[in-house]
Formats: structure tokens, C-alpha cells, sequence
């Protein structure tokens, strides 16, 4: 198969009738880790909800395509099938599911019904993927996100991640919160899923995950647009002068909303 | 209202009974009697009036079939530990219900037929769960009695399962009650799944000593009709008890389910979890009352229920009541309804799941948290099965 393309070329969303993205273009392939990074309130997490189909957010405009696949006419369980995978933010609890239920149910709806992913070796694989995001084994009886600390629920995005295999995964704020041996720890579970065969966008407010995953291009969000794009350098940069001297060098007046 | 009793006479009570000790035949007339001043229960959202369950006439014995036993532990049919003369069933049989709350306990009382003799050992602590089918045949009109005493000290775990030939259109006068003793522990699953267009009236009385711990799994999914009222007495110091409730109603099923726990003694704790599903045209009246008598110092009663509605033609009524008369308690409730939580069937979708299965497995994984205690991991299973087939989409 080639090489993972996801291309999102003037994409506009919008969420009660206020546009939050406004004309955004980016292009990920496979071997590539891009991150955009930027102040709160600008529009990062709310390009990945609506890639992802999250019907709260409206796409007002624009297009987006997964190995030229119209990802925007698609359903949200179709995407995900596609290939496209979303880390989330705040991801649900699911009482009374497994979250080996839960994940082989994901793996079977890709194969044919006729051709469900044996129990014994899911099991097998589970536990191995387990083990390298080390991951205590009870999570695999534990019922999905329940109960789950902070923590522990972005590394059970990062174990679906690794057992559903995506072609692009989109990892939003999967480091907010999180204290540095636990963004240490979830980006060297992505780090290890790094290949050819997939692409990853880390959305992200702080440049401390990057010294864990290396990105290959970095991108700076403002008022809805990619602002600024570069190398690792931009990142490094950002992270020594703050996002205020970018704002006021390409003249943008709007406050920055202060983190939550 | 007496005119209704005239068919059922103490005459047909003493020959049904002839075979039984006399102590019982006089209760049995004695409950006739006072069936005779008694009301129905109190239902105001159910129409209790035209169920074949309040019909005054004699009953017939479902069939019981119980699993192996240990040692230390004993199940009998009831209407052969009354034959053997059993002191345990004479002195606790019906005690429970001697405030004789309405019509339909003191008729129960009158013509019970069969039903289950339990009895685990002072100390004895079992290894394997005591397992108890009843199952209706073609009968009309059925009156099991299930009684199980666990004497101080006693562990136990007990699946019921109350099941009835397909298409049976049986009525059910049941009842239930649990003794404990001091210390005793008892892990009581009871699994509802009665034929469609069964008819069942079915109160639980439980009554705890000190330190006693009783765990009522109790999950529905039969009948037509169902009533259960289920009164847990916190007797003893420091007993504790808990409900975990799960339904799951359809089509034109209506279930009326009340949960009370009384607490009389100190420090005594309750908690009382109820999950249901509604889909179709089904109906749910769910009562809850945690009572604190005026005995009860430091007692903690807790409340939760929730319901889904899967249908805008279903409907759910929930009252949940707090009564208190001593100080220093700690008690509150939580009720609400509502549908699937969007949020839930899309993160699920983003995992490559089809909405409708997204759905199937959070309706049915939401009653089956409720399950988790269930010791017997192939009921545990079937009950999950059955709640995610039953699912309408």
C-alpha cells in the first residue's frame, strides 16, 4: 500500500454558529510527525474533532482527504476505518465494556464478519502491546476509561492506537495534564509506532513532548489559520519566546485567551 | 372488596393443605382471613386489579431444580423441608411478612405451593455458589415461596433464575425471604427472564443480625407485568446491605420495582444502585426508600438510579424517598433518565465501530457493570447476552 496522505485543504469548521477554523491547509504522510502548536482558543482541537466527524462541529467549508479518500463525506466509524485515528482530549467512559471488548470489537469491525480476529492471539497481541506501553494487565478487564486517572486514559488512547494501527493519528493534547514521566512514557509509546506506514499530527500547547517525539515539521496555529510553518527549530523557538513576539511580528491584535 | 375472596374458602385451604403439619394449615387460614380485610398494595402507576396474580385461588408448585451442593449447606424443595418437619421453616416461614403490608402477602401466605428451603450452617463458609432454577410449566396461577436462612457466620453465594416455558401466560404470587444471622454474608443473584406474557408479583424480604452483609444482584428482563417490592431490615449492628438493580424493559412491559431498606440498627450502611433500559412502549415505576429509624445512629442509606430511555414512547417514573428520625446519619439519593450519551456512541464510532453496534454494547455494557459480583461467570455471561440482544435499533 502507499504511503499515508491525509490533505486538508481549505478546511472551515464552525460550533454554534462561530467559526473557530477558518481556511486551514496541511498535508501529513506516512514517516512524518507534524505538530501544530499555538495559544488555547484557537482552533487546534477543534480541526481535530471535526477531521474525526464530531457532531457537535460543523465543517462550513473546505476539504479534507485520507489517501484521497473524501474524508468529510464519510461517517465517523468510516473514517476510523479508513485509517484515521484520533487521540482525544477527554476521551468517554463506557461502563460495563471492556476495554478488551472494546478493542477487539474495533479490530473486527475492519474484517470481514465472517473473519473475526482469533480471541487467543488478540489476547496474545494485547498483552505485548501492554507490556511495551507499560501498562498494568488489568486494564484489559477494566471497563473503558472508568475510573481511569488522567493519566492512565492517555495511555489507554495511545494502547488503542497501537492495537488498531491507523494510517494517520491525530493525538490531541494527549500530553495536557500529564505529569513528565507520564508524557515520557505516552510518547515513547508513539515513538516506538513510528514507520513509513503512518502519519502522525501531535496537537499540542507545550513544546515539552516534542523532546520525546521528534517532529519533522512544526506548525504554529492562530485564529483559526496555520500562522507559521518550519522545522524543529520553530518549536524550539516558540518554546524560548512564547507565542506573543509571532503574534505581534504578523500583526495579530486578538488577545490570547488565557489557558484554562 | 371482601365479595372478590368468596372462590377461594377455608374448606379448599384445608384440603390443599391436608398433608401439612397443623401449625401450618392454621396459618394458612389465619392469612386467608386477614386477606379478606387486607387492601392490594399500593401502585398507584400500576393497575394491580385485573393481574392474575390477585386472584384468590389456590396455586400450583413450579418445578425447582437446584445445582450441587456442598457440604454444610442444604436446598431443598420447600414442600419437602415441611414434610421432614423442619424447625427452621416453622419458625421463619412468613415472619417476614407478619406486618402483612396488603392483600396480595396474606393470599401468598394462604396458598403458597413450592418453592426453595435454603439453609447454610452455622460458620460454613461455601466454596461454590448454590444454584436454584424455578420454572412455571403450564400452570395458570403459580405461589413459590423461597426461603433461606444462613446461620451465624454462614458465606454464601445463591443464583436464582425464575424461567418459564415460551409462551406460558402464567400468573406468579411469589415471595422471598432471607435471614441472617450475625456475621453471616450472602451474595443473592436472582434473574428474572419469564415468558412474555407472564404476570409476576414478587416481594423480597431480607432481615441482617449484627455484622450480617447481603448483596441482592437482581436483574430483569421477563413477564409482562412484574412487581417487586424489595424490604431489606438492618437489624444488627453494623449490617450492611446493597441492591444492585438492572432492568431492562420493552415492547408493552411494565415493571414496578420498590427497594427499601430499613435501618434499625447502629451504624448500619445501605446502598441501593438501579440501572434500566427502556425501549418500545415499555413503562418503569421505580420507588426507592432508605428508612432510618430512630435507633439507627451513625447509618449511611444511599441512593442511585438511572434510566435509559431508548424510545420517546417509553416511560419511566422514578421516586426516590429518604425518611429520617435520627441524627447523625449520612443519606441522599440521585435519580435521573435520559437517552444514550452522544458522546459516548462517538467516541466509540471514532474507533471504527458502526453506530448501531456502538449502542448495542453501551445499553447492555450499562447494565451489565451491575453484574460484575455475579459469582458464576456462565449466568454472568448469559444475562449480558441476553441484555444485548434484546436491544432494539
Amino acid at each position: 500500500m502507499a504511503r499515508p496522505e491525509l490533505i486538508i485543504e481549505g478546511l472551515r469548521v464552525g460550533i454554534e454558529g462561530r467559526e473557530i477554523v477558518k481556511g486551514l491547509d496541511l498535508t501529513v504522510r506516512g514517516g512524518e510527525v507534524h505538530a501544530v502548536m499555538g495559544p488555547n482558543g484557537t482552533g487546534k482541537s477543534t480541526m481535530a474533532s471535526a477531521l474525526m466527524g464530531h457532531p457537535s462541529y460543523e465543517v462550513l467549508g473546505g476539504k479534507a482527504t485520507l489517501d484521497g479518500q473524501d474524508l468529510l463525506a464519510m461517517s465517523v466509524d468510516e473514517r476510523a476505518r479508513a485509517g484515521l485515528f484520533l487521540a482525544m482530549q477527554y476521551p468517554a467512559e463506557i461502563s460495563g465494556v471492556s476495554n478488551a471488548n472494546f478493542m477487539r470489537t474495533a479490530l473486527n469491525a475492519r474484517r470481514a464478519e465472517s473473519d473475526p480476529v482469533p480471541v487467543m492471539q488478540f489476547h496474545r497481541e494485547l498483552k505485548a502491546k501492554m507490556e511495551s506501553l507499560q501498562i498494568d494487565q488489568s486494564f484489559a478487564e477494566r471497563y473503558v476509561n472508568e475510573g481511569f486517572s488522567g493519566g492512565e486514559k492517555k495511555r489507554n488512547e495511545i494502547l488503542q492506537m497501537a492495537v488498531l494501527r491507523p494510517r494517520i493519528a491525530v493525538l490531541d493534547e494527549i500530553d495536557s495534564g500529564l505529569d513528565i514521566d507520564a508524557v515520557k512514557l505516552v510518547a515513547g509509546g508513539v515513538s516506538q509506532m513510528l514507520s513509513e506506514d503512518l502519519g502522525v499530527l501531535i496537537i499540542t500547547h507545550y513544546q515539552r513532548i516534542l523532546n520525546y517525539i521528534n517532529p519533522t515539521n512544526v506548525h504554529v496555529m492562530m485564529q483559526g489559520r496555520i500562522v507559521r510553518s518550519g522545522g524543529p527549530e520553530l518549536a524550539m523557538e516558540l518554546e524560548a519566546r512564547g507565542y506573543e513576539w509571532l503574534r505581534q511580528e504578523l500583526g495579530i491584535d486578538e488577545p490570547i485567551t488565557e489557558e484554562a | 372488596m371482601a365479595g372478590t375472596l368468596v372462590e377461594l374458602t377455608p374448606e379448599q385451604i384445608s384440603t390443599f393443605a391436608a398433608a401439612e403439619p397443623a401449625w401450618l394449615v392454621a396459618r394458612r387460614l389465619a392469612a386467608l382471613g386477614e386477606a379478606l380485610e387486607l387492601p392490594l398494595p399500593h401502585a398507584k402507576q400500576t393497575p394491580l386489579e385485573s393481574a392474575g396474580f390477585v386472584t384468590p385461588d389456590l396455586a400450583q408448585a413450579p418445578r425447582v431444580s437446584v445445582g450441587s451442593l456442598s457440604a454444610g449447606a442444604e436446598v431443598l424443595d420447600l414442600s419437602v423441608a415441611i414434610s421432614q418437619g423442619r424447625a427452621e421453616v416453622e419458625k421463619h416461614l412468613g415472619r417476614l411478612f407478619a406486618e402483612r403490608e396488603s392483600r396480595l402477602h396474606a393470599l401468598h401466605l394462604a396458598t403458597f405451593s413450592g418453592g426453595v428451603f435454603c439453609r447454610v450452617g452455622r460458620g460454613v463458609e461455601l466454596k461454590e455458589p448454590l444454584q436454584v432454577s424455578i420454572e412455571l410449566q403450564g400452570g395458570v396461577l403459580y405461589a413459590p415461596h423461597v426461603l433461606v436462612v444462613l446461620e451465624e457466620g454462614a458465606r454464601a453465594d445463591m443464583v436464582v433464575e425464575l424461567r418459564g416455558e415460551p409462551g406460558a401466560e402464567a400468573s406468579v404470587r411469589g415471595a422471598v425471604e432471607i435471614v441472617l444471622g450475625a456475621n453471616a454474608a450472602l451474595n443473592y443473584t436472582e434473574f428474572q427472564r419469564l415468558p412474555g406474557r407472564t404476570q409476576t408479583y414478587w416481594p423480597r424480604r431480607a432481615e441482617l443480625g449484627r455484622d450480617a452483609k447481603l448483596q441482592w444482584i437482581l436483574a430483569d428482563v421477563g413477564a409482562r407485568l412484574a412487581v417487586a417490592d424489595t424490604r431489606t431490615y438492618l437489624r444488627g449492628t453494623g449490617a450492611e446491605a446493597r441492591v444492585l438493580a438492572s432492568f431492562f424493559g420493552g415492547r408493552r412491559q411494565h415493571y414496578d420495582f420498590t427497594h427499601i431498606m430499613v435501618h434499625e440498627g447502629q451504624h448500619t450502611t445501605s446502598d441501593i444502585e438501579a440501572r434500566g433500559v427502556l425501549q418500545g412502549k415499555a413503562r418503569a415505576v421505580y420507588n426507592a426508600n432508605s428508612v432510618i429509624r430512630k435507633s439507627a445512629k451513625g447509618a449511611s442509606g444511599w441512593q442511585h438510579e438511572h434510566t435509559l430511555m431508548l424510545s420517546e414512547e417509553a416511560r419511566a417514573d422514578l421516586i426516590p424517598e429518604l425518611e429520617i428520625s435520627e441524627w447523625e446519619v449520612s443519606a441522599g439519593h440521585a435519580a435521573s433518565a435520559g437517552p444514550v450519551d452522544p458522546v459516548q456512541i462517538y467516541y466509540m464510532e471514532s474507533r471504527g465501530i458502526a453506530p448501531v453496534e456502538a449502542r448495542r454494547l453501551i445499553v447492555a455494557g450499562f447494565l451489565a457493570s451491575l453484574l460484575h459480583d455475579i459469582p458464576l461467570d456462565s449466568v454472568r455471561e448469559r444475562i449480558a447476552d441476553i441484555f444485548q440482544e434484546k436491544v432494539e435499533l
